[in-house]
């Protein structure tokens, strides 16, 4: 198991209070921002950016690394990684 | 003068769907609830996940007087509220005191007071007029009277409301609002289908509204207010009252008696709404369901002086006055 999507999951549905959501909802590749997956909107995505700098210190100030980074929590976490490897 | 041709409150007594609601209600006693509904038949779950209590109240009233009034859409919709969207301005400036570097957007965006009316329009698809009223315990009053101005205009229908939410931080305050509490601060929402035609929906006949602010001469108020439309003291039938025997409400009730109101005529609708300040949105439902229940009453008067320099009066009529 990965512990980092794991986490990143519990946060993304405390945080935009996916009430009827589970942990194991959530497929690694489910796409975020797309009805077939959680359905997220813009605001949410402001809530993610939130997230990140919140949880890992991260600040995401482009927004095209933004619309690839949250396209799942698979891409997430590899962006997190990313981020964290290059400080 | 309009019509109304739907009503809906979520409030501490069961109007929420509930015909026939004024024979059944109790006092608001210290811990009790809200009387809510499942509020997934009313507001689409990704609206609903960040919706505080005031928005899902007054999202699902607004939603069930579309539907009772069978229109398609209000040509406009109005809202009036004391204080707005309290939790969420709570959360956010907490987070604003606490939290360094970006804040979460979503309890900002839905702190301000037209988050209602614009939730409102989201939820239900409206694309018109779109107004919010606050003007303290008068804010109501006001919205009632833009309704008026605008079915007197082009307008056919428009979905007029109000509502209010407590937080605790409201029990440190009271003093600083000037709101009288001898019961407890608490929410509520109501919500009404104003229209410009009578038809077979129609439920009541708002005659006329007026605000006082400040208010100096509260008898003479009262008095031009119903010369104004044609009426006594003694014509009404009901007054539903908001406080006690005490400052302006004081005053309201001793011309009221004093001018041939009998006093188990005069009813005080604050032990039943709970405060908040646009409760005489509640005394409207009230009013309204309680003229479909009892065909003696015609006219009725609501005085709302919650805050002590404030007057509001709105005079309903039934649809056979």
């Amino acid at each position: 198991m990965d512990n980092l999507k794991e986490e990143l999951k519990k946060h993304i549905i405390e945080q935009l209070n996916l009430e009827d959501v589970r942990v194991e909802d959530i497929a690694d590749s489910d796409l975020l921002f797309d009805q077939s997956g959680l359905g997220l909107d813009s605001i949410d995505a402001l809530e993610l950016i939130v997230l990140l700098e919140k949880f890992y210190g991260i600040q995401v100030t482009k927004p095209e690394e933004g619309k690839e980074a949250f396209r799942s929590i698979e891409t997430m976490a590899q962006y997190i990684r990313k981020r964290k490897t290059a400080v | 003068m309009f019509y109304i041709s739907a009503a809906s409150g979520i409030t501490h007594q069961p109007t929420f769907q509930n015909v026939g609601f004024s024979n059944s209600i109790g006092t608001v006693s210290v811990g009790s609830e809200l009387i809510s509904p499942n509020y997934k038949d009313y507001i689409d779950a990704g609206l609903l996940r960040r919706m505080s209590k005031i928005l899902r109240m007054s999202v699902a009233c607004a939603e069930d007087c579309v539907r009772q009034a069978a229109i398609h859409q209000p040509d406009s919709i109005v809202v009036g509220t004391g204080l707005g969207c309290l939790h969420d301005t709570e959360k956010f400036l907490n987070t604003f005191l606490t939290v360094e570097g970006l804040l979460p957007p979503t309890s900002f965006i839905q702190s301000t007071h037209n988050t209602i009316a614009g939730q409102i329009s989201l939820s239900i698809g409206n694309h018109g007029y779109n107004m919010t009223h606050t003007q303290n315990t008068l804010s109501f009053e006001q919205a009632l009277t833009d309704t008026m101005m605008l079915l007197a205009e082009e307008d056919n229908h428009v979905l007029v409301g109000a509502a209010d939410e407590y937080i605790p931080f409201l029990d440190v305050i009271k003093e600083e609002l000037e709101l009288m509490a001898p019961v407890a601060l608490t929410s509520g929402s109501s919500f009404f289908i104003a229209s410009k035609e009578k038809s077979e929906q129609t439920l009541a006949i708002i005659t006329d509204v007026e605000t006082v602010g400040l208010v100096v001469d509260v008898s003479s108020a009262i008095d031009s207010f119903l010369s104004k439309n044609d009426m006594s003291p003694s014509s009404l039938d009901l007054v539903l009252f908001s406080g006690a025997d005490i400052g302006v409400c004081g005053k309201v009730l001793h011309f009221l008696t004093a001018h041939g109101v009998n006093e188990d005529k005069i009813v005080d609708y604050l032990p039943f709404s709970g405060i908040y300040p646009t409760a005489s949105a509640f005394a409207l439902h009230y009013v309204i369901d309680k003229l479909g229940q009892d065909k003696n009453l015609t006219n009725v008067l609501i005085c709302n002086c919650l805050n002590k320099k404030n007057l509001g009066l709105i005079l309903v009529q039934s649809c056979e006055a």
